[in-house]
This record gives structure tokens, sequence and C-alpha cells, in this order.
């Protein structure tokens, strides 16, 4: 299996690094010298440093044996010409285009039936997008995610002192709340993931994931003693790509915005693009502004600018003056296990989020979705069962689930199940299941899918 | 400054419009009237001093790139010059003694405005009422572009012209080409005024009426061939027809032309076309209110009368159909407001236009908006679109010319011993031009009592009116003719 990666950048690099780990030929395409080093130094890959949409360059790199092309460069163009380029040299190969610019998405529908014929268009920036709204619609929520589009999410939060069931085992749960109770899939206790049995306790202070119906979901919070208050006025800071979108979708819910960006062009091409939102020409760190503009009273602030510690630094300001939640945007994941201890949790990555659907999306076919969590030191997977693996056709005590791996649940015929000990899978069932990292082997074995691709 | 150059231009458009004084003169064959020396007099005159103009400038053919500045001063000497030749018809009539008078009506027919200094209009040669009412149709889209359209002699350099002639707050084009949009804007005016000629032919007035009035309705004119305007009718019929055809011309031409294209809520999406005809709703509704009872017995003739008043006002046309003299002073100051106001920009009406008045609300409003957030950026925008910085300088500059001129005006008709709701009504009514004023020049009397220097003043503000100010006051400027 042979992949070409055009561009070295933060998610090239990732997504790279996932693939030759998996044992995958990796051919990454970029003109930068210095990223292109980084690259060859750290991963086992073939690297070229020449213009991905350069078609002597792709034949070079071998494109008419190559199984897919990502084009994953910062230059829509650039993709998009790569993508062009090998639709003519190699018709076959598929193709995947991370394209951020928003007016291109009336066309990615066709983009994959007309030239240049690309399977998969990739906007991190919409997903970022998507993902902020998904927390604001969960406040309290530290992390949110879909499976069975949308049916069923998955919800990370930090139990406080309060929570009826602090200090509860697992064990009493179905006792205590019946058939309603939550499915906790994880434990996040002092930076380190738990896959919790029934002898466990839930305490103060943790993180818990757990897996609700979408439908059900405010009922589940509220077990938690969490409380669905709708987010009326937002706060965003930074007005690149991912606030301005953020902003459209906001105004569209008739929230009330206000958007706070440094570089003054910038402010005045908001002003064209938004209609109703504020737009305050400042640095999103400036204490005075955030009093100016009564920030404390906003329901959520967001921060959203390029630079981490800036991003890291507006999040603890907001805390300060009593912001009851914040969003913080972060590129580098080798700041996630930090990000707990000072308070910061609800976190949103542009880069994983590509690196991971574009994952998802080479994923072959049985596996529906696999998202990583806590930055990815466990990972849901949504799989349908296969008739050839173990795990069907038999009650679920008799089987030897993997440590640190739990089914969480059964979704037959769009009824979500809640296993216990007797539940049978049938085959077809779609089948959502936790691992920690050191699991998933072991658990793609008994599932018999491998997270192979194409 | 190319003299030469601009004045090659105008040897053109006075060849083009002694042409156009064919019209009225084979109207007047037609009729048998006495006016048929005059026409022939002043096309034998135009044409002459338009051929002399050519002759003279020998057209510099090496370069046809005209600057702003030769632009506007073409179009402002340009339209100075028609208005002149435009008035030897009326000056060889017998209706007319003086020049003044002559070119007063003239300059009003031009600029569509719709003052007159005839005091028996139907008195008047058919042929000489149907030139008033023809130039009023050839001044309402233009006579400049009326020329692009038909004559394509002047390439690239018709863009300053176009713009000097139809300014407008936010300039577009309709096609590529200025030659191809100058013919849509004329055919559409032309099929309007042709739908509304059979509209009157079908409510029974006879050809040359509706011909007259159609022509005067289209550019939101306003000269009737009646002495009681479209009162002597007195019909439902024609007051409904006339007020809708006054509104079709109050909205941007280039929105009639998205309409035809297939965009049909293109009037509703529009901020300034949805503001004006708001406005005219309530308006009305405000004026039938207030006129019920106390002018009207019957709230049918209230809004009857009330929609034409408002509409013929605000469209800046000038019909009348009532005395609205004789209304409650709440009535009096809505329509004194709406000479201000005005119709849509790209429209033939004058006034501020209601784009103007929209940017400045929402540039007041922005000003308040940054003292209770100081330091936030925002952009004042219609339909979705910011409006850049110079635009919005030049429309607040027009706003502030705008009155200061009319003050200064007004207070030089005072000078000449006329009274105050006269003197601010006949400059209100010029600069608008929109045609009746209030006091002694309200719908029921007109202008020929005002002396002559104030019919030159009052003259002057209609041009600055029709051209936008800028065009006309360029010329003031000292700066304008330094070298």
């Amino acid at each position: 299996m042979k992949i070409i990666i055009v561009g070295a950048g933060e998610v090239g690099y990732n997504i790279a690094g996932r693939l030759a780990s998996e044992n995958k030929q990796v051919v990454v395409v970029d003109k930068d010298q210095e990223a292109v080093k980084r690259l060859s130094e750290n991963l086992d890959i073939q690297v070229i440093t020449a213009s991905g949409s350069n078609p002597k360059v792709l034949i070079d790199a071998g494109i008419k044996e190559t199984d897919i092309l990502l084009a994953v460069t910062d230059s829509d163009e650039i993709n998009l010409v790569a993508c062009l380029i090998t639709d003519l040299i190699s018709p076959t190969t598929k193709k995947l285009a991370r394209i951020r610019n928003s007016d291109f998405e009336p066309y990615h529908d066709r983009f994959k039936k007309e030239n240049p014929h690309i399977d998969t268009v990739i906007n991190p920036d919409f997903e970022v997008v998507n993902t902020i709204k998904k927390l604001m619609e969960v406040p309290g929520a530290v992390d949110v995610g879909d499976f069975a589009d949308g049916q069923v999410k998955y919800v990370a939060i930090r139990l406080d002192m309060h929570s009826p069931v602090a200090g509860m085992k697992l064990i009493d749960f179905p006792s205590r709340f019946g058939e309603n109770r939550p499915l906790i899939a994880a434990i996040i206790r002092n930076n380190e993931v738990i896959v919790p049995r029934g002898s466990d306790k839930v305490e103060p202070n943790d993180l818990i994931y757990f897996v609700s119906e979408t439908q059900k979901l405010k009922k589940t919070l509220m077990l938690f003693g969490k409380k669905v208050q709708p987010i009326q006025k937002v706060f965003i800071v930074g007005g690149g790509r991912i606030g301005e979108r953020l902003a459209k979708t906001l105004e569209k819910d008739s929230i009330k915005t206000k958007i706070i960006e440094s570089n003054i062009d910038r402010c005045h091409y908001l002003s064209e693009q938004l209609d109703k939102t504020v737009i305050l020409h400042g640095d999103g760190s400036d204490q005075k502004l955030f009093l100016e503009e009564n920030v404390g009273r906003t329901d959520i602030v967001i921060s959203v600018t390029g630079d981490d510690e800036t991003n890291i630094l507006v999040s603890l300001l907001a805390k300060n003056i009593g912001v009851q939640d914040t969003i913080t945007r972060i590129g580098k994941s080798s700041y996630f296990p930090l990000l707990a201890t000072i308070g910061i949790e609800k976190v949103v990555s542009p880069r994983l989020s590509a690196v991971s659907s574009i994952l998802q999306d080479i994923r072959k076919g049985k596996v529906l979705s696999d998202i990583s969590i806590f930055g990815d030191r466990g990972e849901f997977i949504e799989a349908i069962a296969l008739e050839t693996s173990d795990i069907t056709d038999k009650p679920l005590k008799k089987l030897s689930f993997p440590k640190g791996a739990i089914l969480v649940c059964i979704i037959r015929d769009g009824l979500i199940m809640i296993p216990s000990g007797d539940s049978v899978i049938n085959p077809g069932d779609r089948i959502i299941l936790f691992a920690v990292k050191h699991a998933v082997k072991k658990l793609e074995k008994l599932l018999t899918v491998k997270l192979d691709f194409f | 400054m190319r003299w030469q150059f601009i004045a090659n231009i105008i040897g053109i458009l006075l060849v083009f419009l002694g042409l156009s004084m064919v019209v009225p003169l084979l109207v007047s064959i037609h009729y048998h009237d006495l006016a048929q020396d005059s026409f022939i007099q002043s096309i034998g005159i135009t044409m002459a001093a338009g051929l002399i103009l050519i002759i003279l400038s020998k057209k510099q053919v090496d370069d046809n790139y005209i600057n702003q500045k030769e632009g506007m001063a073409t179009v402002a000497l340009a339209w100075t010059g028609i208005c002149l030749f435009g008035a030897l018809p009326f000056y060889f009539g017998p209706e007319f003694t003086s020049f003044t008078d002559a070119f007063f009506e003239s300059v009003s027919g031009f600029t569509t405005t719709g003052s007159s200094v005839m005091t028996n209009i139907e008195g008047a040669t058919k042929s000489l009422l149907f030139w008033r009412s023809f130039i009023q149709w050839l001044g309402g889209m233009g006579i400049i572009v009326l020329s692009l359209a038909i004559l394509p002699f002047l390439g690239v350099g018709g863009i300053q012209l176009y713009k000097a002639e139809v300014p407008s707050p936010v300039p577009d084009k309709l096609t590529p080409r200025l030659s191809d949009s100058a013919k849509i804007l004329w055919v559409i005016y032309a099929v309007l005024t042709l739908i509304l000629i059979i509209f009157l032919l079908g409510g029974g007035m006879p050809l040359f009426e509706a011909s007259c009035h159609a022509f005067t309705t289209m550019p939101t004119g306003g000269f009737s061939t009646k002495n009681a305007s479209i009162a002597h009718y007195n019909s439902a019929y024609f007051d409904y027809v006339i007020v809708i055809f006054m509104i079709l011309a109050g909205i941007n031409f280039s929105l009639h032309y998205q309409m035809l294209r297939g965009k049909t809520l293109v009037f509703w999406k529009d901020t300034e076309c949805r503001f004006f005809l708001g406005l005219t709703l309530i308006l009305t509704l405000l004026v039938t209110w207030n006129t019920y009872g106390s002018v009207y017995t019957s709230i049918k003739d209230a809004f009857r009368f009330a929609s034409f008043q408002v509409v013929s006002i605000l469209t800046t046309t000038g019909f009348a159909t009532a005395d609205y003299e004789n209304f409650p002073g709440l009535s009096q100051i809505i329509l004194f407001v709406c000479m201000f106001i005005g119709a849509s920009a790209g429209s033939t009406g004058g006034g501020m236009k209601c784009a103007r008045i929209i940017v400045c609300f929402k540039y007041c409003y922005r000003e308040l908006f940054k003292i209770i957030h100081p330091r936030s950026i925002s952009q004042i925008k219609i339909n979705h679109i910011a409006i850049p910085d110079e635009v919005l300088r030049s429309i607040m500059g027009f706003l502030a010319l705008y009155i200061g001129l009319f003050i200064l005006s007004s207070i030089l008709l005072a000078c000449m011993g006329i009274d105050m709701m006269t003197a601010f009504g006949a400059v209100a009514a010029c600069i608008g031009n929109i045609g009746p004023g209030f006091g002694t020049v309200g719908p029921a009397e007109n202008f020929a009592h005002l002396p002559v220097m104030g019919k030159w003043l009052l003259a002057w503000c209609m041009l600055l009116g029709r051209l936008e100010i800028y065009t006309v006051i360029i010329l003031f400027v000292p700066e304008f003719w330094r070298k």
C-alpha cells in the first residue's frame, strides 16, 4: 500500500507518522526543505523536496502505483491542482484534499463526480467549528463527539463535589437509575485513563466519558448534576478563519457575538463579512479591554487565535474574571496533558481533527469511526460486528475482552442497547467500543477488523 | 483640460439635440399649429452651433481618454448648452416673452423638475407642449446616456461622462460594456413609457395627452398638458396608474433589469428599494390619517389623494391632484421632508436619494456605537456590501453640500424680496427636481411671478440637483481652473 502526501506541515507530519507506524509506504512531497527534513529525520518515510502540484514530480514520486494521494498543504490551490494533475496521470488513485476556503463548499459534492474527482474534501476549520458548536450545545462538557450519524453522542464531563453520583460504585448504578443509567466508558483520574469495572467508584474531580442517545442527553447530564443552560452571549478571541466561520454560524442562530482581533486589516475584512457581530480591534489578552467590553458577563469565551500561548492565556484570564465557560484552540498536541492541571479542559485542535478525519476516511469499510480522546490516549471505535469475528452470537460474559477495553453500547435497528453480561451481539450490529491505547491492537484482533485502509 | 475635445463632444450633442427637435416639428405639422417656423429656426440654430463647434474643434482622434475632471466639466457644460439651445423653441413661440422664462422652462424640462412659468398651459400650441414633455423624457434617463447608447463615438472615455451624468452613491454597471448598459437602461425606460401610454389610453385619455403624460411620468418630471395637472381628469384610475408608474420610475433601474432577468424578489431584497417602498407606504398612511376628516370626508378619497401627493413629491415627479397647501401642518411637513429624501439612486428621480439617507443614518448609528464600544470596527453596508470610505466621505460631503446650497439659495432668494415659505419651498423643489413648492409657488400657482434673478438662481439649483451637485459645483471651485 502506497500513499503520497503533498504537504509536510503539521497535518502532513501527523498523518505520515500514523501511517508509517502502520507499516505503509509513505512518500511526502513538499517544497519547504526544513519541513521535509524534519519528517525524514523523525519518520520512516521517503521525502521529495519539490512542488507537489508539479506533474513531473508526482510521476517521479510514483503516482501511478499509488493508492491514495493526500493533498494537505496550506494552500487550497496547490491541493486542488495536485488532485487535478493526479486525476489526469493516474485516475485510479484515491484523492483527498484539504480545502479551507468556505467558498468552495458548494462544490465539494461536484468535485467527487466531476473533475478533479476528489474523493474526499476535508476542511478542518469546518470540523473545528462543528466541534465548538457541539461543545456549546452541551455546556459543562469537556469533550463531545458523534456516533451513528449523530444519534449517539459521547460526552466528557468533570464531576464536581455536589454531583449526586459522586462517590458511587458503578455496580450500584443500575439499581439507582434503572434503564436510564449512564453508560460510562472511561474515567480519567490523575492523568490516567481507567476503563471502569463494576467495583470502580466515580469520585469528585474525575473526568468521565459517557455515551448517551442524543435525545436523552439532557436527562443524563441531570443525573450527573449538570444543568443545561442555552448560551446567549459569546466572546470570540481571534478573528481568523475559524473565528469568522464560527461568528457566521452564531449569527444564524441569533447568538450575540463579539470578536476581538488584533490585526486592523483583518478587522476591516471581518466587518465586511459579518453583519451583526461586534468586531473589536485589540489584543486578546488585554485585561482592560475585557473590562471595557464587560467580558465577565458573557456565557462563554472562545479563544481561537493562531497562537497556542495566547489562547491559553486568554482562557485563564476569562476564568479569572468570572466567565463560566471557555473553549481553547490548541495546535500542539504536546500541550494536552498539561492543560487539565491549569483548568483548561475544553480544547479544540484543527490539525488533530484534520488528521483524525483523514484517517477515519481512509479506514477500510467496517470501522465506521475511530475517535481519539484525551490527546490520543484512548480511542472510541464504532464498528460493525462481523460474522467471522469471535464476538458475535455469544453472551458477553463468555467473551474475553482485552484489559483496558470495554463495549459501550450496541445499536441494533436504530435502537441503542446497554450491554449486560447476558447480551449477545448479532452479526451486523453496530457496536461502540472504548479502549486505552495499548489495548487497541488486541481489540482489533478480537473484532477481526484490522484498522486497515482502502 | 482639453477644451477642444470638450467642445467637440458638446458640438456632437448639440447636433443630436437639433435632430431631436424634428420630433415636435412633425407633431406641429400633424396638428397644423403655428409653431413650425419656431421649430425650424431652432433646429437651424442648434445644428449650426453644433457643427461650428465640431469644425472649430477638429476632433483629436488620437486619444479618447477622458479624466474625471474633464468628464465633469464636459457634462456640466453640455447640460448648460443643451438647456440654452433647448430653450429656443420656447423663446421663438408666442407663449414666452423673455429668454429668462424660456430658459427656466427649458432647464425645468431637461432636469425633470417640472416647475413652470407658463400661466396658461392649455393655450399653448400642441407641438410646444409636446416639446416640453419630450425634453423631460430625454433628460430623465440622461441625454448623454442616450448618446452613449446610440453613438459609440466616446469609447472608453464614456464612463467618466456616465458617472458625471448618472452619479450614484455606489456606481454599478449592468453589463461589461458601457454602451450595452446604456442601451438596456433606455430600452427599459422606453418600454415602461410605452406601457404607461397604453394604460392611459385604456382609461380614455387622448393619444396626445397620454404620450405627453407618459413622457413626463417616467422621468419623474411633472409637466402636464393641463393647467390643473392630473387633477384635470379627476379620475381614480388615472391617479392610481400614474402612482404605480411614478413608483416604478423611482426605483433603481438596474433592479428592473435584474427583475427581468428572473430575480423576482429583487425589490424586496434590495435595502434601498425596501426602504423606499416602506417609506412610501408609511408616509401615505400618515397623510391619509392626517387628512381624513379635516380635508376629505371619505377614507377612500383621503388615501387616493394622499398616496398621489406623497408618491409625486417623494419620487420628485411633481404632478398634483390636490393643493397640499390646504392640508394640515403634519401632512405639509411630511411632503416638505419628502422633497429632500427623493427617490432611489439609479432611478430617474431626484432629491438626496434614499440610499444616501440610509447611509447617513447608519453612519450616525456607527458613531454612537463607537462611543459605547470604543474599539469596535464596523462598516456601513448596503445589501451586505461594505461601502468604501471614499464613497462614504463623498456621500457625507454631498449631504452637507445639499443642505448648505439649499440654505444659501434660500437666503439669496429671500434677499430678492421673497417670503420665507416660498423661498424654502421654491429652492427645495428646484434643487430636488420636484416642481411645485410651497407658499406662492405651490401646486396651484407657478413660478412666473418670481424676479428674473430668482429664476436664474433656481435654474442653477435645478442643474445642481439633476447632476447631483458635484458635477456642477466643481466648476465653481478655483482649484479646478488652476493649471
